[in-house]
């Protein structure tokens, strides 16, 4: 990429940060120069550790749900002890990991890079929502070796007002979360706002910094919804205001739709950054740019706006007007406008393209897959009569699943794969990333689909016990989540055997056109020597130049006299 | 109409079920078509257009007509699912004028039916070809009553009433349960678990439909009506031996049985066995059990609370008759030794 001497300004100071110069890991050593950072790099990095310890915490937890379901009656613990399991589960993963996951790791790497900035607006702040973060995972934790919570994640009243367990200590922690979530979407858009690079116009903007745009609005308006819901009910514990507890004259049902006012739209704060990762694999793994690039950068902000007035799906048998399910359900249709626009969109990129089946193109390939079928059988629940049916049941279970886990968490593992080298300067091997994939896309669908299955046939969700004729699918379920297991972990193997057995990455492992890898590999703590001036989209393969698309494998290759770890395919621009 | 179960939906035994899985199946096909054509051709072009030497992507063109034709015409397919759905959720919505009504009590963790003629069950029985309007409440936190087969589901929320309705078309019995997660206990009082068996919860809230011709529902509902009320019509003292059976019906009914045994093992609550006549002691010190505790501790649970135990039970006032009571206490009396 074209880049003019614009000599660096303000920001990293040699003094405080180290050289500007230096590689990000390298430049100041020891834990003091981690816990105090204020590089948004390593402030991903620390979030991406964490995330992926509250992964694999609510992975563990959703194992030991299976195997207790895999035999009727008692498998492994009793009633109370699977309640806690599924609980945990579902706050663990929602609350710890996927809601963070994306943005704050991913996000706080990758959008200043991709905008030409040095850092994001507000570096301490940054460093603050960090720490806010790690105050609510202890909160969290507290709560649950206090007693933890058998409410399910959604902590509908009044079973949650009246139930013995450290309801307070668990629902102070995920208010406490909030403001991390918020101050992090709060940086991203000032960030956003105001410092592009010069050349980088809105039209310019990389598809995955239009996501977490997207994503920030609603973090930024949608959580403190949350944070009231959940200070209303600790109120009504603490001090038994009738609120939401019919005992004391409240409404049980006001509960659900305060809970689903934030927790639909937080339902895109998890699926919109997936689907700008997704934009970027696909762009970057087809050669050319994203088939109506602007409509699909609208379509996350579409989805931003429809996230906000369809909270009332969550509720159709709850005890809503039949006007009010009506409109709902009319909203609710809509959503699919702008999620069809980026499955229609992505699919005719490939069109024409010279597709390279590199391991995070094929999670990219497979997120459309999983994404589909997550969508397709939206169009289910959001018919009415049917939703009868269907809801509370495990096809409800099964379709969300497929969104944000066949969404976000396959975009997740693809982004890991494609961003890997840039972030750590290592190159993982393929082939293991390849088993891997395949592992998790079959056991995925192994653990889901007889899920779809046994919920229209009228398996109610969150059950400890079930009725004889739901064994076999409960059965191929469990045995799905062993694969699956398998594939993450062979998967969270590959990318930690690269950091020490890995072959150096080049600039551009990939041959990418993106701008992200046209600075060093790991970035410099300035993440560009000098302020870079953009002169074509983050898609334009026609017009990069050979430079800029070039792997530089030969290089690798001629320094160390090694063949690349890559696949034969990433060598080539 | 009456179709048995496909491979993707349980039986058809109401009304509205075979409008239910036409749109089912239409929203199934259609997402097929959608789904093989999405990923069809993607598999297809990124195997026809994988990078090899000598091919070089196309750049990227505009096409304006075909963009706005993927955004618009899905328009038309959603608004004809959203007037379906809506037509059917209003079927299920308003019930005919002339439908039965029955009373659903929902508590943790069992269900408890009150026909019209005062007769209660934990069963569902109901006449074919009879609409049937559940009118339902619940004592404690939120339940949902889901009937498989009928293809309805509806919350029950506490503090106010809920109902929906259904004709069931043939005789023939399914499973009812509960579908909005509503707690569990796996343990006694003394926090020892449970055998399996005596564990309750959202999950063990099964209960049954029985759809039958309108003579044996007649026969039904005389069956499960109050045995003393013949007696009492005719100023007779109704014989010990029947309070007592029906005192036992209600420990059922009323789902006494998932916190007290009548075997003398503890649960949540004090087993009943002996306990007539003893002297406990309470929170508000020590309490003879007669039947004015009994009456008291039914109607207001938490007032006086035997050391012990936790204050865990519902209160059941307006939800129980005097002679119910009454009832109950000949049975807890008949378990004296």
């Amino acid at each position: 990429m074209a880049a003019v001497d614009i000599p660096l300004i303000g920001g990293h100071e040699a003094d405080s940060h180290g050289d500007p110069h230096a590689n990000y890991l390298k430049a100041k050593r020891g834990i003091g120069s981690w816990m105090l950072t204020v590089d948004h790099k390593r402030i991903g990095l620390m979030y991406l550790t964490m995330v992926s310890l509250a992964f694999l915490v609510g992975g563990i937890f959703a194992l030991l749900m299976r195997i207790e379901l895999f035999t009727r009656g008692k498998t492994i613990v009793d009633a109370e002890t699977y309640n806690r399991f599924f609980t945990l589960h579902g706050a663990v993963m929602v609350f710890l990991f996927i809601i963070p996951s994306v943005p704050a790791a991913l996000g706080n790497f990758f959008l200043p890079i991709m905008i030409g900035a040095k850092d994001v607006a507000f570096p301490k702040l940054n460093l603050l929502s960090f720490y806010i973060y790690l105050v609510g995972v202890a909160i969290i934790l507290t709560s649950i070796i206090l007693g933890s919570v058998d409410t399910g994640w959604t902590f509908y009243t009044p079973y949650s007002v009246q139930t013995a367990n450290s309801v307070i200590s668990m629902t102070a922690g995920v208010f406490v979360l909030g403001f991390s979530s918020i101050l992090t979407g709060l940086n991203f858009l000032v960030t956003v706002h105001t410092m592009r690079a010069p050349g980088i116009t809105w039209t310019r903007l990389p598809l995955f910094v239009w996501g977490m745009y997207a994503t920030a609005l609603i973090q930024v308006l949608a959580t403190p919804v949350l944070a009231i819901t959940l200070l209303l009910l600790i109120t009504e514990r603490f001090l038994g205001i009738g609120i939401f507890d019919p005992k004391l004259g409240g409404d049980p049902v006001l509960f659900q739709h305060f809970f689903w006012f934030y927790s639909h739209p937080a339902v895109y704060i998890m699926i919109v950054p997936g689907m700008a990762i997704n934009s970027e694999l696909i762009a970057t793994f087809s050669r050319r740019a994203i088939f109506g690039a602007f409509a699909v950068a609208m379509s996350s902000i579409g989805l931003a706006i429809l996230g906000f007035l369809v909270w009332g799906h969550h509720l159709f048998v709850a005890g809503m007007s039949e006007f009010a399910t009506m409109l709902f359900s009319a909203l609710t249709f809509l959503v699919a406008i702008p999620s069809g626009v980026k499955i229609f969109n992505w699919t005719a990129t490939i069109y024409k393209g010279s597709i390279v089946w590199a391991s995070p193109m094929l999670y990219a390939m497979a997120f459309i897959f999983l994404f589909t079928i997550g969508g397709l059988t939206g169009l289910f629940l959001g018919t009415l009569s049917v939703d009868v049916h269907l809801t509370d049941t495990y096809f409800v279970v099964a379709h969300f699943h497929y969104v944000m886990m066949g969404g976000t968490v396959i975009a997740f593992l693809g982004g890991l794969l494609y961003w890997w080298p840039k972030m750590t300067g290592k190159m993982h091997d393929e082939k293991k990333a390849k088993i891997g994939f395949v592992l998790v896309f079959i056991g995925f669908n192994t653990v889901f689909i007889p899920q779809f299955i046994m919920g229209s046939r009228g398996m109610p969700r969150r059950y400890y016990d079930y009725l004889p004729q739901f064994e076999p699918f409960h059965k191929a379920s469990t045995i799905g989540s062993w694969i699956l297991a398998a594939g993450l972990f062979l998967t969270a193997y590959t990318l930690l055997e690269a950091l020490w057995k890995g072959k150096t990455a080049p600039r551009n492992p990939w041959g990418s056109a993106g701008y992200e890898w046209a600075t060093d590999t790991p970035p410099c703590v300035a993440n560009f020597h000098t302020t870079p001036t953009i002169k074509r989209g983050p898609y334009d393969y026609h017009l990069a130049t050979p430079e800029e698309l070039a792997t530089g494998w030969d290089e690798v290759e001629s320094a160390h006299g090694t063949k690349p770890g890559a696949s034969s395919s990433a060598k080539k621009a | 109409m009456n179709e048995p179960a496909t491979f993707q939906l349980p039986e058809q035994m109401s009304t509205v079920a075979s409008e239910v899985d036409w749109l089912y199946y239409f929203i199934y096909w259609l997402s097929v078509v959608l789904f093989v054509a999405i990923v069809g051709a993607m598999v297809y072009w990124a195997i026809k257009y994988r990078e090899r030497p000598g091919h070089k992507a196309e750049p990227t063109g505009h096409n304006v007509p075909l963009e706005l034709a993927w955004t618009v015409a899905p328009l038309f397919i959603l608004a004809f699912l959203f007037h379906k759905g809506f037509e059917g959720y209003m079927d299920m919505s308003v019930a005919p004028a002339n439908a039965m009504e029955i009373h659903v009590n929902a508590k943790q963790w069992g269900w408890e039916f009150v026909y019209p003629n005062g007769g209660s069950d934990n069963e569902l029985h109901v006449p074919v070809h009879q609409p049937v309007k559940l009118i339902m409440s619940s004592t404690d936190v939120i339940h949902s009553l889901f009937v498989p087969a009928l293809r309805i589901k509806r919350d029950i929320v506490p503090g106010v009433y809920t109902s929906q309705w259904f004709e069931a078309t043939h005789i023939g019995s399914d499973d009812i349960a509960c579908a909005e997660y509503c707690g569990g206990r796996s343990k006694d009082a003394n926090g020892d678990e449970l055998p399996f068996a005596q564990m309750t919860g959202h999950w063990s809230m099964h209960s049954m439909l029985h759809v039958v011709s309108e003579e044996d529902f007649k026969k039904y509902l005389i069956g499960i009506g109050d045995k003393c009320a013949a007696y009492t019509l005719k100023n007779q003292a109704c014989p010990d031996s029947i309070v007592v059976g029906e005192g036992q019906k209600l420990y059922s009914k009323k789902a006494c049985v998932g916190c007290h045994t009548v075997t003398g093992a503890k649960l949540v609550g004090p087993s009943w066995k002996g306990i007539w006549g003893k002297e406990e002691s309470t929170d508000h010190g020590p309490v003879k059990v007669d039947e004015a505790y009994i009456r008291e501790s039914i109607l207001d649970p938490q007032a006086k609370v035997v050391s012990g135990f936790p204050p865990a039970m519902p209160p059941f006032r307006g939800q129980i008759t005097d002679q119910e009571i009454d009832e109950i206490v000949a049975y807890i009396k008949s378990l004296k030794d």
